[in-house]
């Protein structure tokens, strides 16, 4: 078998983060470079902070038939690293290939935290995107990490679909990616590193035909309170009871209804389902909410 | 002891489901399902029958009416033809894979354009897939058996599935002919009360009709395909112990004259009585034709199709729709289908015939047997005929 040059691609973001638009771009900037290419997102409903993954696959010579999404990729992007704690960003990994991390940790602290032995790719793309953007919106950061790790596309070929994209933005885009390019870190594929296969559909407990209840019923309704939502910020609020004055509007904003009163009549947020939308901190008339970034 | 009475279908339908003791209907008229609906509402507001009687602005609120009665425990009925039923279409899934066992006559009508008031089996080929029990009758009697048994169905623990029974329009329901109502005792005995094991209450909540990613979406439809195909064995118990109590018994495919028959024709709902007539002609002619009367529908019964066509050389299979720019009358395509590979296998020819309320006659279907005889032997260059076109 002759070995195949096509390079698969997995991101995993959140909604907004901007990861379907990272696939787009890269596509983009390999079929303007005369290759084939495809960008597509997992189709799921739409929930801005909610875990999303989109997909390219990129071949230099032939078409790319298979649309099928990706499971066993050449590359694995992380946009935001609280991911970690709820995904195997390593999960279907093919021999020698690479997860490129938006993180300020070190190779050696990502690999002790999170036992990654495949190939690494790290760039703090928050502070460069801050920094160069103005914003938190990495994933043209993202994406210039990828051209250091992988080089399966150009920095030159990029610039055309930024520049159609982001208009008179795409000038501080490039920057934003061109640094990245230089300050990404990069840790080999350790020998103990092995590619790993992906669950195959059911084996997670998943309810067989046989088990679905009557016209696929939940009987156990109010489900979603075992959903960590939580799972979805990438900011939390913090509250300062010493600038409190215990108006309560906090608690009525909320969108997830998720504040609650204190022993002592102060407000809190319960962070198993706090979003991180941040409207409570605009709410607030006494500036005791902050938004401080998820660190992990 | 009952005695036959002269009784319009249409009437003996809706006394059927009263003898049922449906709990809520909900209708809107359209010929010729009418007199069935027409006289339901009478008999709730006269308070013959102790029913909640919905009327609703179309078919489509009808149905979607019906689902949340079902949902609730309550026994349903409703009937409707043609764009009637098309206009329900996609609320027919719905009822199915919520496993509602609402009952439903479908007085069989053509489809638009041009505007047909008359029966063909169009309207019921087009919701062939909706994953609903499906059966066929060719008398007002057997309407009236069949919407007491199809409660009985439907609502059997091991099914719960909506039923529809389907009786030709004009042809059948606005026909008055002697028909035998079962005493209301005798139903109660059959038909149990519907127990739906898990229905909308406040006191013990379920989710309806949730989201299904695609990681569940595919069990969750297999789990409804087995359901329905296992169905097949609670119909044929209803119908036996129908026969028991009742004295009538029915069957997925009824042969009428099938002993030694090498030519057989197959024909659903009410022009097969005609058909049986000219059967019985070409026997007393010397020729060895027999009739299969297809009533189940769906579950499709495979291994009595293939059990009844063991000795014939000619099957000849009549449709009352056309699949267009498709293989024809999509019965008689089914049928091949389920013939194909069997290692004894009869020709097959298809006619479409009987459309829009056209008439085939007992000359007619001789005319058409021999025509079938014929293509058989000599073959035809189409896939099907169509029977008594005008050139
Ligand atoms: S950020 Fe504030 S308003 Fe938003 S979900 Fe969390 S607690 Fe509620
Ligand atoms: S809105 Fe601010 S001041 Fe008011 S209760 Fe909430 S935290 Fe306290």
């Amino acid at each position: 078998m002759t070995k195949s040059k096509l390079t698969e691609i997995r991101w995993h973001g959140r909604g907004g983060q901007g990861a379907v638009t990272s696939a787009e771009l890269v596509a983009q900037a390999a079929i303007g470079e005369g290759k084939y290419a495809q960008a597509f997102p997992s189709f799921s409903p739409e929930r801005r902070g909610a875990p999303v993954m989109a997909f390219n696959r990129i071949n230099p010579d032939e078409p790319i038939r298979t649309r099928a999404e990706v499971d066993q990729p050449d590359v694995v992007l992380i946009m935001d690293p609280n991911l970690l704690s709820i995904l195997d960003a390593t999960s279907g990994l093919k021999e020698g290939g690479t997860v490129i991390i938006n993180t300020k940790k070190s190779v050696e602290q990502v690999r002790k935290d999170f036992g990654i032995s495949a190939r690494l790719a790290l760039v703090d793309a928050n502070t460069i995107a801050q920094e160069t953007l103005g914003v938190l919106i990495v994933n043209t950061t993202m994406i210039g990490a990828m051209i250091k790790a992988t080089g399966v596309i150009s920095s030159e070929s990029i610039k055309e679909p930024f520049e159609k994209r982001f208009g008179r933005l795409a000038e501080r885009n490039i920057k934003a990616l061109e640094r990245a390019v230089e300050e990404t870190k990069i840790g080999e594929w350790l020998e103990m590193a092995k590619a790993k296969t992906k669950e195959k559909p059911g084996t997670k407990g998943e309810l067989s035909w046989k088990e679905i209840e009557i016209g696929c019923f939940i009987t156990k309704p109010g489900n979603s309170v075992e959903i960590k939502t939580g799972d979805w910020k990438s900011r939390r609020p913090e509250f300062d009871f010493d600038k409190c004055n215990k108006c309560t509007l906090c608690y009525f904003f909320c969108p997830e209804g998720c504040i609650a009163k204190t022993k002592d009549g102060y407000f809190e947020a319960d962070l198993f389902y706090c979003k991180g939308c941040g409207i409570c901190a605009t709410e607030c008339p006494k500036d005791a909410i902050t938004m401080v970034e998820e660190a992990k | 002891m009952t005695k036959r009475e002269g009784l319009e279908v249409s009437i003996a339908v809706a006394d059927a489901a009263m003898l049922s003791d449906v709990d809520v209907v909900s209708a809107y008229p359209i010929t010729p399902q009418t007199h069935i609906v027409e006289h339901l509402a009478e008999l709730v507001a006269n308070g013959e029958l102790k029913a909640a009687y919905i009327p609703v602005e179309s078919e489509h609120s009808a149905m979607s009416a019906c689902l949340g009665a079902s949902a609730i425990g309550a026994r349903t009925f409703t009937a409707t033809a043609s764009q009637g039923l098309e206009l329900m279409h996609e609320v027919l899934y719905v009822a199915s894979a919520m496993r509602f066992p609402i009952v439903m006559a479908v007085a069989n009508r053509a489809l638009s354009a041009p505007i047909s008031i008359w029966g063909d089996h169009s309207d019921v080929m087009a919701t062939r897939d909706v994953g609903w029990i499906q059966i066929f009758v060719e008398n007002g009697q057997e309407a009236v058996d069949n919407v007491i048994c199809a409660f009985r169905m439907g609502e059997d623990k091991r099914v719960l599935l909506p039923v529809m029974i389907h009786l030709d329009g004009f042809v059948l329901t606005h026909v008055i002919e002697p028909i035998e109502l079962p005493d209301k005792k005798d139903v109660d005995r059959f038909l149990p009360p519907f127990k739906y094991p898990l229905p909308l209450d406040p006191e013990k909540p379920v989710t309806m009709g949730a989201f299904g990613q695609p990681f569940i979406y595919t069990e969750v439809k297999w789990a409804q395909e087995i359901n329905l195909e296992k169905s097949k064995d609670v119909i044929l118990e209803v119908w036996q112990e129908f026969g028991k109590a009742f004295g009538r018994q029915y069957s997925p495919i009824e042969q009428y004259q099938t002993d030694g028959a090498k030519v057989l024709l197959l024909t659903m709902g009410s022009y097969s009585e005609t058909a049986m007539v000219a059967v019985d002609k070409m026997r007393n002619d010397g020729k060895e034709v027999g009739l299969l009367k297809l009533r189940l529908w769906r579950p499709f019964p495979y291994e009595e199709l293939r059990e009844s066509i063991k000795s014939a050389e000619i099957l000849i299979v009549l449709d009352r729709a056309i699949s267009f720019g498709g293989p024809g009358g999509p019965v008689c395509s089914e049928v091949k289908a389920a013939l194909y590979g069997g290692e004894k296998q009869p020709k097959v020819v298809g006619f479409v015939g009987g459309l829009g309320g056209r008439d085939i006659t007992m000359s007619g279907f001789e005319e058409m047997i021999n025509r079938g005889i014929e293509i058989a032997r000599t073959g035809s260059k189409r896939e099907f005929e169509i029977y008594g076109v005008r050139e």
